[in-house]
């Protein structure tokens, strides 16, 4: 991505923000919309959004989390906040790692994804470590100095004011502890990203109608992935946010990208 | 992300292989002691080392990034309890118990931090003893397991014999051939014996290119005393 597209997409940012509104996939709404639709996208797919996951992602979505656990670095004892956890994919594990002296909070803005993580953890038997708030990223109703790890999959692209949570992020992580941004991003090369476009916008919307019964919640979502910062706008962001040693992997050709970043 | 896709077919095959075994007990008692422990593995032929690490009864497989292990100075940031590192070949014969201070000693395994732990993880691999058989029957009945055992036996029993026949073919084959075989000296004797033959031939050809030339000179100056 060149510099002129990213201080393109951060003066579309600056200009949502100032005049209160922002985007909903290819729309522009107002900011105190934003979080209401989305969360009646959520609630539509939450019974379905694991089978949507494999399905789209043909299983890779695990590979990608697993990458996320791995890079964490997460340790016996760790306190972890799984922000926009939903379904709990990389609670399960977290909770695993961190073991019985350690704790991972599962939060998510979404009453109803967050019911379907706690239920399936508890069918798993997770339950001593794992605690679940309903939370929204921009204000975490957390202390200071609190975190180890937070990670967020999948879950910024939908936040109203990305750099409103990047901060609140910032501020409930213990220093030396670290952020993982999981999200779609720019794939790196052309052909890959029209192949993706066409995927995107012509295959996953009949997918999310035939399965989750739901093609505008899909559409949605292929709509927010274009509309989400890129590689180095992210990574700008978080520098801004306050965020050091800041970088980035791309996953899959750039269709995911990982980014980390330390509060010291 | 291949490091990643090896880990979770590890986890998921590792553990299947403990809820089948059949020792649950010397397992159970192994279990306990490990809770909370992790057993970093350096294989050569790896980029990044794997942990292992077990939780609630279960081994959870993960990878450590790069940059990390770069950064690592001590066990603890590494944030394992032990740290072993060898090869995949010296990684399988660990399973035998007793091998571990010998393959030390042999420089193919580097242990750091607690070596009983090493010892612990290698005598639950020691005490897998899976039960195919029943487990089969459980899936497609008992007389098609005992029909597909048979063949197996069968087939293995051919395996054998014919692994047998071609190692005794090769050993007599071996020691009949070697004393026709040309040995190094021979061979060097040889070589310096044709050596010697070139040599002789060149030596041979330019004579006989001398002699034609006299000769040729011989004739001009016969044919020159004739016509005066």
């Amino acid at each position: 991505m060149s510099e002129q597209t990213n201080a393109d997409q951060s003066a579309t940012e600056n200009q949502h923000n100032q005049d209160n509104t922002t985007h909903f996939g290819y729309k522009t709404v107002e900011s105190s919309e934003k979080a209401s639709m989305v969360a009646d996208v959520f609630h539509s797919v939450a019974k379905q959004y694991d089978i949507m996951n494999d399905l789209m992602s043909f299983g890779i979505h695990r590979l990608w989390k697993r990458f996320t656990i791995d890079a964490s670095g997460v340790r016996p004892g760790n306190k972890v906040l799984d922000l926009a956890g939903g379904t709990g994919d990389l609670t399960a594990k977290f909770s695993q790692l961190v073991g019985r002296d350690g704790k991972v909070i599962l939060a998510d803005i979404n009453s109803s994804m967050l019911n379907v993580g706690r239920d399936k953890l508890r069918d798993r038997g997770l339950v001593q470590n794992i605690e679940y708030v309903q939370a929204n990223a921009e204000a975490l109703p957390f202390e200071e100095n609190t975190f180890d790890v937070v990670t967020i999959a999948f879950g910024l692209r939908n936040v109203t004011d990305k750099d409103k949570a990047l901060r609140s992020i910032y501020s409930v992580l213990k220093p030396g502890g670290r952020l993982l941004v999981l999200e779609f991003s720019k794939p790196e090369h052309e052909l890959l990203n029209k192949a993706y476009d066409f995927y995107s916008f012509n295959i996953l919307p009949k997918m999310g109608d035939l399965v989750a019964k739901d093609g505008d919640s899909y559409q949605y979502l292929a709509e927010s992935i274009r509309m989400h910062p890129d590689q180095e706008t992210l990574k700008d962001m978080m520098n801004n946010a306050g965020f050091e040693q800041t970088n980035y992997k791309n996953l899959t050709g750039g269709i995911v990208a990982l980014h980390k970043g330390y509060k010291f | 992300m291949p490091q990643q896709a090896l880990c979770g077919a590890l986890e998921v095959v590792i553990n299947k292989a403990l809820s089948l075994n059949s020792s649950q007990e010397k397992r159970s008692q192994l279990w306990l002691q490990l809770e909370g422990k992790r057993l970093s593995v350096e294989l050569a032929e790896f980029n990044a080392p794997f942990v292992i690490a077990v939780s609630d009864g279960k081994v959870l497989v993960s990878s450590l990034e790069l940059a990390e292990q770069d950064n690592a100075e001590s066990l603890s940031q590494l944030g394992s309890d032990c740290h072993i590192k060898t090869s995949l070949q010296t990684l399988w014969q660990l399973k035998n118990e007793q091998q571990l201070t010998e393959l030390i000693k042999q420089e193919k395994l580097d242990v750091q931090g607690d070596l009983k732990l090493a010892q612990q993880f290698a005598s639950i691999a020691e005490s897998i003893n899976i039960d195919w058989q029943s487990e089969l029957a459980k899936h497609i009945g008992d007389v098609p397991t005992f029909k597909l055992g048979q063949l197996l036996e069968n087939i293995s029993g051919k395996l054998n014999f014919a692994k047998q026949q071609v190692t005794s073919d090769a050993s007599e084959w071996l020691i009949h051939e070697q004393k026709l075989v040309v040995t190094e000296y021979e061979l060097a004797n040889f070589n310096q014996g044709v050596k010697q033959v070139v040599n002789e031939l060149e030596a041979l050809e330019q004579r006989i290119a001398t002699l034609a030339q006299k000769s040729k000179a011989t004739k001009a100056d016969l044919k020159t005393a004739t016509t005066e």
